[in-house]
């Protein structure tokens, strides 16, 4: 077991290795994108509503994107990237000649989406903070929900690389699964005004719960009660989707 | 210390019986038996497709078998791949290097993959870097190096671990001449060192060299088995001469050729030839009835090959 998580580093440490070859570009996007959607919409679009619940529209987006910082790095991981290092790249061909074997990929895999989401969000949170937009004393949670949420994204990701023909269809999914996740999950406006067939829905977005816990951290307020309802969740919607990322991707690198 | 892997002196490294494969209904490796020895240089052979590949990976457990068995350094594949794969090199197929990272960053973080105390990587990489003659290019990118060079940072990758088993997929494919015979001589020494090599490659005179036995497959099966100089004696002996590819004279081949029983022809996209039990013979022979051949040639690997796989393009080519 012990070797197993050592030889899981290994591969975690091999994609450190190349992401840092270009740090900035690679950050960059992963970082500007909820930056300005924050200022952009929360001090552009943010002047035009007033009140959210008692506070600003420039607070009210910031959790969530923060948040959301960690289902873009993790799908993409584990869409694009998994897909160009299995087919184009070649990089577990050349793995599975070492002592790893394709448990310790994926255990990697997933280890690497969960430590860079945490990574992503936390320097998102650190940003709005030095902004004073957000409370610091509860913004630590921030990054540990960031990686909950990575591991199940980056599961769906997993999920749809088994599936997909060519590189071309994530586009689809993207599309379809991912855009409809990022924009209905409570991050741009309260999901309790809605219908109910969206807000059930909702309730099997990881996404969802994620940004729930991590409003309650950086708004400062019922960070207890909101845990107790959407972790639970968060954890039990995770438990489901690793283990299936885990079988469909499996014989992908095993067969 | 991960101790050694359960093999003594004289017992097979490889040792697989009734191998197969299948791939939803396709069959890729149907029944193969084989043995490799401890130190010798053991040549998988066969046209694209023939599942030579499948073969190699199932080895180092990359991918599960259908049936049979197979004992790799003693172990099981399917149950023991780690155990396996601490005392294996693989010279891939594809490269598979990190283009974007530096030639010595990239190779020190396969020594962290294959468990390369930390201590000892910087050491052992520039050590083998050194010995493959690309220590001058050690903080060049890999999309910078050339292909000859690219090859050599496989091998570096594969002799990390000082391999006791190592396996070669097509090593020297794409080189030139001076870059395959720089390492032809790497493979010699390392057999010399007591390495257990797999060999699989379309270069019957790479084979012919450095291979102690070769099995050549087809279609998921083995055709042939021996040492080079074995399967020419039993398959092709002689000299063959080899003529221009024109109809008349190819009639007139075929017409002394097929009266003569020691004396056999054949086309192929080359020309037409003929081929007789030794040069002074088919010297004698074609000289006699005026017919002067291009050249006149020893009987190869090569030919064997073609004569056992066929020399149309199958399926898969």
């Amino acid at each position: 077991m012990l070797e197993t998580l050592q030889l899981a580093w290994r591969v975690t440490m091999r994609h450190w290795d190349v992401y840092r070859q270009n740090l900035i570009a690679n950050m960059s996007p992963t970082i500007s994108d909820p930056v300005f959607i924050i200022l952009a919409l929360g001090i552009g679009l943010g002047a035009y509503v007033s009140d959210m619940d008692g506070r600003t529209y420039l607070m009210y987006l910031a959790p969530g994107l923060a948040i959301s910082t960690a289902l873009w790095t993790a799908f993409f991981e584990t869409s694009y990237g998994f897909f160009i290092r299995h087919t184009y790249e070649h990089v577990y061909e050349a793995m599975l000649t070492t002592p790893i074997g394709p448990h310790e990929i994926i255990l990697g895999e997933f280890i690497w989406v969960a430590l860079k989401g945490a990574g992503m969000s936390l320097v998102v949170t650190l940003v709005l903070l030095i902004f004073q937009v957000g409370a610091w004393p509860l913004a630590w949670v921030l990054p540990f929900v960031a990686a909950m949420v990575a591991i199940s994204c980056g599961a769906i990701g997993f999920i749809s690389s088994s599936f997909v023909r060519n590189i071309n269809q994530f586009q689809t999914v993207y599309a379809f699964l991912i855009n409809p996740l990022f924009f209905f999950s409570g991050i741009f406006f309260p999901l309790d005004q809605t219908p109910i067939a969206i807000r059930s829905i909702c309730y099997i977005s990881p996404l969802f719960h994620g940004v729930r816990i991590g409003q309650a951290a950086l708004w400062n307020e019922d960070l207890v009660a909101t845990l107790l309802h959407h972790g639970p969740l968060l954890v039990g919607l995770t438990a489901i989707l690793v283990p299936a990322a885990w079988l469909r991707i499996h014989p992908k690198l095993y067969r | 210390m991960e101790g050694t892997a359960n093999t003594s002196a004289g017992e097979s490294v490889i040792e697989c019986q009734g191998l197969t494969k299948v791939f939803g209904n396709i069959e890729a490796v149907s029944g193969t038996d084989f043995s490799l020895r401890r130190g010798e240089c053991f040549g998988l052979l066969g046209p694209n497709g023939a599942g030579k590949s499948t073969v190699i990976r199932i080895i180092y457990g990359a991918t599960p078998r259908t049936g049979g068995s197979l004992r790799v350094l003693g172990y099981d594949p399917a149950i023991d791949a780690r155990a396996i794969k601490k005392h294996l090199g693989v010279v891939t197929q594809n490269n598979a290097l990190d283009e974007d990272m530096a030639l010595r960053d990239n190779m020190l973080m396969y020594a962290r993959c294959v468990g390369i105390a930390r201590r000892d990587r910087a050491g052992r990489v520039d050590e083998l870097l050194d010995s493959l003659s690309l220590a001058h290019r050690a903080t060049a990118r890999i999309r910078q190096l050339s292909g000859g060079m690219q090859r050599r940072v496989v091998f570096v990758r594969a002799l990390l671990r000082r391999p006791r088993l190592l396996i070669l997929d097509e090593p020297t494919t794409g080189l030139d001449p001076a870059v395959r015979l720089h390492l032809w001589e790497r493979v010699r020494a390392l057999k010399a060192d007591g390495s257990s090599i797999l060999l699989t490659t379309h270069y019957m005179d790479e084979a012919e060299r450095l291979c102690d036995r070769i099995v050549i497959m087809d279609r998921g099966r083995i055709r042939a088995e021996g040492s080079p100089r074995a399967l020419i004696e039993r398959h092709c002996p002689g000299t063959i001469a080899v003529f221009p590819p024109d109809p008349g004279l190819r009639r007139r081949v075929a017409q002394v050729a097929d009266a003569t029983p020691e004396f056999t022809w054949f086309e192929d996209r080359a020309g037409v030839n003929v081929r007789g039990p030794d040069l002074r013979s088919v010297e004698e022979f074609l000289f006699k009835r005026g017919l002067v051949p291009l050249m006149l040639r020893p009987s190869n690997l090569e030919d064997v090959f073609l004569e056992i796989t066929g020399r149309e393009l199958g399926d898969d080519a």
